[in-house]
């Protein structure tokens, strides 16, 4: 039986914190080869410096700040003294990568916008970077470089919060023209700490400590590694999150040096480390401390999770110290965790039952026998329970009510009740009607419940994710419309795991008419080119198609799912050959009918049309 | 060690097709991201191997300054010649 302690909000966790003079958090500096350490206490000092600063910079009470912090300190610090100045911080994630990304302005402009923010504060380079971003966005009054707010040393005025209080908003990775800000009060941080510490990892109070690489623009880095600590005053060691990009051997190292029983990552961290650490690296660690490896935030893969045991075994990894992990920003942070100490469960279930009758079959009772063996089976990664007070259930996507839960082993949409449930989307009521049903929030996962362990299988919403970052097709898409010669309107983009089932690839179709190959094929790199360049991801292939080849529903709407399958069999393809015998006659022909996908489907087997 | 220009672009080429999928043809006007379709992921695997070949530190930001990798080879000559390794 676990013993409630009262609920406590962030501001008390940091004062309550700060009597610790032995633990704190750590941030490795890459430039500089340092890793200053602050203890709670200090960070309690440090945090009412950056939120006396922010109120002498004309923030008040209620008032949202918007943070593009790279350095990890500042951020921490910003983000902890806007809290306690009773400000609403909204973490923007910093830009990364190469060149200038139209899509991070624009995204980042969408988000400045719709916060309401009325402060930003970053550093002096992305400041310049932003340039005209006031004009654009007339309720943001001020955009102050944080290399001034180090130094200011304005005393901090305390707010006094309460548990319902609104934390912070937690700005989903949604579809750049639509981000949704998901409102957390300090009530949900407190439900959703005490599920993941306590009740999930059994956390000890000041012993385990962690290590995190992880960006604090998203929940996994910063609830798990900044809020949650701060309840149970852990030791923490943050290591800038593209010098692991660059380097993960120092992730494993710093996990290593100082001992760390704790470290999240998403599924490509561990995939990412099998590939890039040379075993001259894995002579140095010491990994018999981690108690605790949790892997989220994107779909597990459990052969990359025994691939990274396996290789670090001699390190003294332990495969048991994975624990798999569901979560969502709409739920706080986390869902359900397996077992500590139990490692990667699988279920083997029937793949095609399981897509065909919705009904998730167990592999041995469809194969009876002595030794049935795995060949031809789905394994599912089992993702643990519902946290106690929370409750997950699945339901049919048409059920709009949820009245009717489906039953054990049963294939639909995983939607939760409980106290880590986030109040709506900022200024979004309908968003936020449509994101409930009946009480219950929809998370768009599809799932089964068996012996009461989560299990995701899929998704109904079309989000693609490659490295544990979320892309939407309708950014992909509107990208490559904006491209001369692209039919506007008639593109789609998605995300498919065929054909090896190894990582996500990124597809992009489109209609144009065009005769001649070398005109195809420019202006396909054309797409590419924008595509990447806007969004900085990569696009696997591209396809173009004739006019009216696209498949549409009777009232004309584009059919995503319907594309990706063709596409997957190989049948859009073979559409795209048809399509190029008599391309002028075709086009003319199909962009006449309405259901000129079906015809095309029929004459394109003849060659003399 | 010291660099020659044509050195460092050749080797800077050489790099680069070690870290891309085959038939991806590289070339000084080559865009990182839009011609050779280099993630976020990839930048920073190449960024590790830019260093450790010629013994720099790249800082995060300087990329910011980067598109195509004639680009590149420039960051990494103005390094190389501020530590006075860069010949003519």
């Amino acid at each position: 039986m676990s013993v409630a302690l009262p609920a406590r909000t962030v501001v008390q966790a940091i004062e309550d914190a700060a009597a610790s003079t032995k633990t704190g958090y750590r941030f490795i500096d890459e430039s500089t080869d340092a890793e200053p350490f602050f203890t709670h206490g200090g960070i309690e000092r440090a945090s009412a410096r950056y939120g006396g600063a922010l109120q002498a910079l004309g923030a008040r009470r209620g008032d949202r700040v918007a943070l593009i912090l790279p350095d990890n300190a500042d951020f921490v610090f910003a983000f902890l003294g806007a809290i306690r100045a009773g400000l609403v911080p909204v973490p923007i994630y910093p830009p990364s990568g190469l060149g200038k990304l139209s899509g991070y302005l624009d995204n980042t402009l969408h988000i400045v916008a719709k916060s309401g923010a009325r402060l930003l504060l970053t550093n002096a380079e992305i400041k310049r970077m932003l340039g005209t971003i006031q004009a654009q966005v007339p309720e943001l009054s001020r955009v102050a470089a944080v290399e001034g707010v180090r130094s200011m040393r304005e005393e901090l005025h305390p707010a006094k919060v309460k548990l319902d209080d609104v934390c912070f908003l937690q700005f989903t990775s949604g579809s750049t023209s639509r981000p949704k800000g998901v409102v957390l009060t300090h009530e949900n941080l407190a439900a959703n700490v005490r599920a993941i510490m306590h009740l999930g990892l059994g956390v000890r109070d000041s012993v385990d400590s962690g290590a995190s690489w992880l960006p604090l623009y998203h929940d996994m880095g910063l609830i798990g590694f900044v809020i949650a600590p701060l309840y149970h005053v852990n030791t923490i060691t943050f290591l800038p999150p593209l010098l692991f990009l660059k380097r993960p051997a120092r992730w494993l190292e710093t996990i290593s040096r100082h001992r760390a029983s704790i470290s999240f990552g998403p599924n490509f961290a561990y995939a990412l480390c099998v590939k890039r650490i040379k075993e001259s690296e894995v002579a140095g660690l010491d990994l018999s401390s981690w108690r605790v490896a949790g892997c989220g935030a994107e779909p597990i893969r459990a052969e990359n999770l025994r691939a990274f045991a396996d290789k670090f075994a001699p390190a003294g990894f332990q495969e048991k110290a994975f624990v798999c992990c569901y979560g969502m920003a709409e739920s706080t942070l986390a869902i359900s965790f397996s077992k500590t100490g139990a490692g990667v469960t699988t279920d083997a279930v029937n793949g095609e039952a399981l897509w065909a009758q919705g009904r998730a079959i167990p592999w041995a009772e469809a194969h009876p026998g002595p030794d049935p063996g795995l060949e031809g089976a789905t394994t599912i990664v089992a993702c643990g329970p519902a946290f106690p007070d929370h409750e997950v259930q699945i339901f049919a996507l048409d059920d709009e009510t949820s009245e009717h839960p489906l039953g054990e082993r049963e294939v639909g949409e995983i939607r939760l009740r409980g106290p880590s449930l986030m109040s709506g989307y900022f200024n979004e009521p309908e968003l936020t009607r449509k994101a409930f049903a009946g009480g219950w929030l929809k998370t768009g996962d599809l799932g089964y419940l068996a012996a009461g362990q989560v299990h995701i299988c899929g998704r109904s919403k079309e989000v693609i994710i490659v490295n544990g970052r979320n892309y939407y097709p309708q950014d992909l898409e509107w990208e490559t419309g904006k491209v001369e010669g692209v039919r506007k309107g008639n593109v789609i983009a998605f995300g498919t795991m065929k054909p090896n089932q190894d990582r996500e690839r990124v597809i992009i179709c489109f209609e144009a008419s065009l005769a001649t190959e070398a005109e195809r094929a420019e202006l396909k790199g054309e797409v590419r080119r924008a595509v990447q360049q806007a969004l900085g991801l990569t696009v696997d292939d591209v396809v173009l198609l004739g006019i009216g080849v696209l498949p549409k529903t009777s009232s004309g709407k584009l059919q995503r799912a319907k594309t990706r399958e063709l596409y997957e069999t190989g049948a859009l393809l073979g559409r795209t050959s048809a399509r190029e015998v008599d391309p002028v006659a075709v086009a003319k022909e199909l962009a006449r009918s309405q259901i000129g996908y079906f015809r095309h489907a029929i004459l394109g087997t003849k060659k003399d049309d | 060690m010291t660099w020659t220009r044509e050195r460092v672009r050749g080797e800077l080429i050489e790099l680069f097709g070690q870290h891309l999928q085959q038939g991806a043809s590289v070339a000084e006007s080559s865009h990182l991201v839009a011609d050779l379709g280099i993630d976020s992921l990839g930048v920073m695997e190449i960024v590790a191997a830019i260093e450790d070949r010629f013994g720099l530190n790249i800082p995060d930001e300087a990329l910011r300054e980067v598109e195509t990798v004639a680009d590149v080879a420039a960051a990494i000559e103005t390094r190389l010649q501020r530590e006075g390794r860069l010949q003519g």
